[in-house]
């Protein structure tokens, strides 16, 4: 499943994560759950998580931990973090660096931890493309520890509302050394979210053979918590040191918290057409919008260094406004009008300069050798 | 003369007492534009805006005058393409579009496979063009995005080529990655290390 959001991250996707920076959630759940080698037993977990996100879209940083306690009166933790940095899209390729650690413990008995680094090329095309990684780390058990090494090569493939993947891996730690291959995908409609992934373990010197699969569903309840039934068999992951098994789960998910500074939800348009242009003025200012009841909107513009600061549009019949300072925030200038829903024309003048278009809109040109900036009201 | 003058003057600016902004001449010229475009139904308010625009911009009588004749014709242009039901705001923003570069057929086939309100569809096309997306490649993203985005969605988009350009893309690469990367929001929230598949793994003892 990180391969996926690699997958999404490399695209730049996560247009939802533009705004949200920082999302955080807790998942409590009731799980079935046999080990390979052991007897089945109920556990009750819990696992909060983390992740931030760059608003530009060129990296991430996610944490995890997870406490399982088991009928038997045994608990389990662990937690791992990760995060990944970008390059630029040069064309259709992206580079990615990232680094992964984490650490388990199991009643006192069994602790692991390792960390590892890894570096990504993706090539993306409009609806497919892929990847190849080379990851070199350690893992430790108790006090020894051991090299890690992984290359993998996947694939993947866009339709509207699934995505598939496929990749093989070969994984060598310590003596131990096998090859993953998996298939995953995942399909969205509505509230509903199913994923399954298939794989298969070949070739392996210590790591175990055999066929896993695993699948999900989640219900969306609300835009903070979600339902969500999971079951299968995966894999003993020899880096972290988790140990094969076959489980069924049931979890609630609460959360999904968004820490964001306040943007509004109204189509300002296109920024860096507006920085396009050698004229100050759309670096010099910039408009924020909030709408609020009915037609009332707040607009504020940011003039750093202005001592008068005018908005005219088509929402005053272009008769000049001033702004009044806002009592909180530097450089801010503020005003509340009534502008109606639909498509608007501004300009804003400092310091009885030129009329120009304020940034944080789509800049164009009027038809009076001068520019406008446009906006739009959903 | 004069009279006849000074009564047709009194007339137009008992139209919209907002014209009275403009000299005479120029007032007399406007409404008449005002008329014209009344009689064949497209919406004045835009006109009038972009008149007071530019006395507000302190522009001569003639530029404005020029401005309003050539948004009534863009207008008439933008109506012929979506229709006569087309709303105002529509039609404001499919003039934006075809000043971008946008074909009155690329505004037609959006009509067909995009039930209205067109203002955002519209609006985001013109301002992919704006970025430097060539129209043709901005209009396939728009037409194809159109049938089943939503608004919301259209706005995303072009955030998300923005955000691509600004990292150093090619605006018509850009636009051809993200028009299906979409598909792809969800995934982003694989990236939470919660992700739905969380099976209840155990340190090996």
């Amino acid at each position: 499943m990180r391969t996926l959001a690699l997958i999404g991250l490399a695209c730049g996707v996560s247009v939802r994560a533009l705004g949200a920076q920082v999302t955080a959630n807790v998942e409590a759940g009731i799980t079935d759950v046999q080990y390979d080698g052991f007897l089945a037993s109920g556990a009750a977990s819990i696992s909060p998580t983390m992740r931030w996100q760059h608003p530009g879209g060129r990296g991430f940083f996610g944490a995890r931990g997870t406490y399982l306690q088991f009928q038997s009166g045994r608990r389990s933790i662990d937690g791992s973090a990760n995060g990944s940095w970008f390059t630029p899209l040069a064309r259709h390729w992206r580079g990615e660096l990232g680094a992964a650690a984490g650490a388990s413990d199991y009643a006192n008995i069994a602790s692991f931890s390792h960390g590892q680094v890894d570096a990504r090329l993706h090539l993306m095309d409009e609806d497919r493309g892929g990847w190849i990684a080379a990851t070199m780390g350690r893992s430790s058990f108790g006090g020894g520890s051991r090299p890690v090494t992984v290359v993998a090569v996947g694939m993947w493939l866009l339709r509207t509302d699934k995505t598939m993947f496929v990749s093989v891996d070969r994984s060598f730690i310590g003596d131990t050394a096998y090859t993953d291959l998996r298939s995953s995908a995942r399909w969205r409609r509505a509230r509903v979210v199913l994923e399954g992934v298939v794989g298969a373990r070949v070739w392996s010197r210590g790591g175990g053979h055999g066929v896993f699969g695993e699948g999900s569903a989640t219900l969306a309840l609300g835009r903070q918590a979600a339902l969500v039934v999971s079951a299968g068999r995966y894999p003993t992951d020899v880096i972290s040191g988790s140990l094969a098994g076959r489980y069924v789960t049931a979890a609630v998910r609460l959360g999904r918290i968004t820490v964001r500074r306040p943007v509004t939800p109204v189509y300002s348009g296109n920024s860096r057409a507006s920085e396009s242009h050698s004229s100050p003025s759309a670096t010099d200012t910039r408009l924020e919008i909030e709408t609020r009841r009915d037609d009332d909107v707040r607009l504020t513009v940011y003039a750093p260094g202005a001592t008068v600061l005018e908005i005219s549009g088509d929402f005053t019949d272009w008769r000049p406004v001033a702004l009044s300072r806002s009592p909180t925030m530097a450089d801010a200038w503020v005003a509340s009008l009534r502008i109606p829903r639909g498509i608007h024309r501004i300009n804003v003048r400092r310091d009885g300069g030129p009329w120009m278009a304020p940034g944080g809109t789509t800049r164009s040109a009027d038809d009076y050798d001068g520019e406008v900036g446009v906006f739009i009201l959903p | 003369m004069i009279l006849a003058a000074l009564l047709l003057v009194t007339q137009a600016a008992a139209q919209d007492p907002r014209l009275e902004r403009l000299d005479p001449d120029t007032r007399l010229a406007v409404v008449a534009v005002l008329d014209s475009a009344r009689d064949v139904g497209l919406p004045v308010e835009s006109i009038i805006q972009r008149a007071l625009e530019g006395a507000t911009k302190g522009a001569s009588g003639a530029r404005i005058v020029a401005a309003v004749r050539r948004l009534a014709l863009d207008l008439g242009t933008a109506r012929a393409a979506l229709g006569n039901s087309a709303s105002a705001p529509d039609l404001e923003a499919a003039v934006a579009a075809l000043r971008a570069g946008a074909t009155p057929e690329v505004l037609a086939h959006l009509r067909d496979v995009r039930r209205p309100p067109l203002t955002m569809a519209l609006s985001v096309l013109a301002d992919l063009v704006a970025s430097g997306v060539p129209a043709d490649s901005a209009a396939a993203a728009v037409l194809a995005l159109a049938p089943k985005a939503r608004d919301a969605d259209l706005v995303e988009f072009r955030r998300a080529v923005e955000r691509d350009i600004a990292l150093g893309a090619p605006p018509g690469a850009a636009t051809s990655v993200r028009l299906n990367a979409g598909a792809l929001d969800a995934i982003s929230n694989l990236g939470a290390p919660n992700g739905a598949n969380n099976p209840p793994r155990r340190s090996r003892p």
